[in-house]
């Protein structure tokens, strides 16, 4: 009885977040398109409902009824998996963020994630990584050569950051002690982690960019260069599944896994513990700032080329991440 | 033999590359831009009004009392009733126009040896409003008006008639005659506008 009551739960959860997070990308697209428009003074979209709120639904319900086309010499398994396979590791990942502290509504206990992993940061690097073959098998399926040339950008830029991703997570496991998310969080009650770790958040603020595809280091679709990229042969929902799940739901998860790693996740901001507030909109607000801080990332920066990138990524990134464990390894032992 | 300038390509300062100072630079104007208000017009609810010389759809002055001479010393010779097309079938605009076979004017002698305008075309899907065709008109007939909203359903709605010239021009006359010719009325407006100008 009490496995299918945490069956039921679980499958409860994951529906909720699921339908939260599609929603919430939904929304996001208008947020970017908005905060676009705003930073190139003009007022984005606007017809649609009160200052265009509804424009998500009308574009979703564009996407989904356009057309979808499949070129006639596309590797069909590897064409259709692709979208899937960029979309759903991206959204697994919320499967060990957690956001917030269990609570009890009624009598009844309710943890507000579904799974609490004690290798959680691993699972979510995993699928993060994961994700971006999406990418390269969009490039390779398409029988095309500007997705070729983009999957194969992606999966250069990928060798780059990934290395220096991993070592920069080391800092605040090693200061918890833990994999699990969670308890990451719990080690932060008194001090957030991003105190001696502030080198590898640049690390990560770097890995994130690179690994969504977001502006400074968006080469794998370069509008200018490349058509579109690794999505210039996809049409109807496969098409928007890439953008959706790379920029937004990527974006949204990355930015909630470096909130739980740098700035304490759900515990309240410094000297606001006062105000009434939840930890799970604490949580929120601060992912939320991180998501506005890429978005301004993204619409101020030009390109960087992928030699850059790779070079940025070996040379830069990978030191700072290895001398951040060493200054995390000095802070333990010289302060605790 | 090209000679090549060799130009040191400024090294970023220690400063500047630990601090991000060029990274941040740039996120300061895109804040300053995203406080500022939209430049757009909302087109098909909004409409900017250009200026009058502006060069838009072409027009045909009537015959209403506001002739040039050149129109005087001419008008014995045709057959123009007040508020008709001040056209004397001259044929400079088509002479004028660098593209073949834009206009297609046709008139005819009356019995008593005047002349009569019968057809004035123009298709303005060859057009490339240069304005030629106005600067040419001796009579100031033909004239281009403010009017920039040209698409049409068919292309031969795209084809301009005698007709509906006279109508824009009518118009436009009653909106923007009175006002000035260009956007500044005297020299010393332009120089608040533009700043004075040096001529070599």
């Amino acid at each position: 009885m009490e496995l299918l009551g945490t069956v039921i739960g679980v499958t409860v959860k994951s529906l909720i977040f699921i339908i939260v997070m599609f929603l919430a990308a939904a929304y996001l697209t208008l947020l970017e398109r908005k905060f676009a428009g705003h930073v190139q003074q003009r007022p984005g979209p606007l017809h649609v409902g009160p200052h265009g709120f509804l424009q998500p639904i009308a574009d979703a319900l564009k996407v989904l009824t356009k057309e979808d086309l499949v070129p006639d010499s596309v590797d069909k398994v590897l064409f259709y998996m692709a979208s899937l396979l960029a979309f759903v590791p991206a959204i697994m990942i919320l499967a060990v963020v957690p956001f917030g502290e269990p609570f009890t509504v009624f009598g009844l206990e309710i943890k507000p994630y579904i799974t609490d992993l004690n290798i959680g940061v691993l699972l979510a690097l995993a699928f993060g990584s994961l994700a971006i073959y999406g990418v390269i098998f969009a490039g390779w399926a398409s029988n095309s050569k500007y997705p070729m040339i983009g999957g194969l950008r992606k999966a250069a830029v990928l060798i780059g950051y990934e290395v220096a991703l991993g070592f920069a997570m080391v800092g605040p496991i090693m200061q918890a002690g833990s994999f699990s998310l969670r308890e990451i969080v719990e080690a932060q009650s008194g001090m957030w982690f991003i105190i001696p770790n502030i080198l590898a958040f640049v690390v990560i603020i770097f890995a994130i960019l690179a690994e969504t595809g977001r502006t400074p280091f968006d080469v794998q679709e370069a509008e200018a260069e490349l058509v579109g990229g690794y999505i210039t042969e996809y049409t109807g929902m496969k098409f928007g599944l890439f953008p959706l799940a790379e920029w937004y739901i990527a974006t949204f998860v990355l930015s909630a896994i470096a909130v739980i790693l740098f700035f304490g996740g759900w515990q309240p901001l410094p000297l606001m513990g006062w105000l009434p507030i939840p930890d799970i909109v604490w949580f929120f607000i601060k992912v939320f700032l991180l998501f506005m801080f890429f978005l301004w990332v993204h619409w101020t920066l030009p390109r960087y080329r992928v030699d850059q990138i790779t070079e940025l990524a070996w040379k830069v990134m990978l030191p700072l991440a290895l001398a951040n464990i060493l200054v995390v390894a000095l802070w333990i032992i010289f302060i605790g | 033999m090209v000679r090549i300038k060799y130009v040191e390509r400024p090294e970023l300062t220690n400063r500047e590359r630990i601090l991000f100072v060029d990274f941040i630079k740039g996120m300061k104007i895109t804040l300053k831009n995203l406080m500022k208000k939209t430049v757009t017009t909302a087109f098909p609810f909004e409409k900017l009004t250009p200026p009058k010389r502006f060069r838009g759809t072409h027009a045909h002055r009537v015959k209403n009392g506001k002739e040039p001479p050149s129109f005087k010393v001419i008008e014995k010779f045709m057959d123009i009733e007040f508020g008709e097309s001040r056209c004397v079938a001259c044929y400079m605009c088509m002479q004028a126009c660098p593209v073949p076979f834009l206009f297609n004017i046709e008139a005819i002698q009356l019995p008593d040896g005047r002349k009569k305008v019968v057809r004035f075309d123009m298709n303005l899907l060859n057009c490339m409003y240069c304005g030629l065709c106005t600067e040419a008109c001796p009579v100031d007939c033909l004239i281009m008006t403010d009017i920039y909203e040209t698409a049409s359903y068919h292309r031969a709605s795209c084809v301009l008639h005698i007709d509906d010239m006279k109508k824009r021009s009518i118009d436009f006359d009653r909106r923007r005659y009175g006002e000035p010719d260009r956007i500044w009325i005297d020299d010393d407006q332009r120089s608040k506008l533009w700043g004075q100008i040096k001529w070599s």
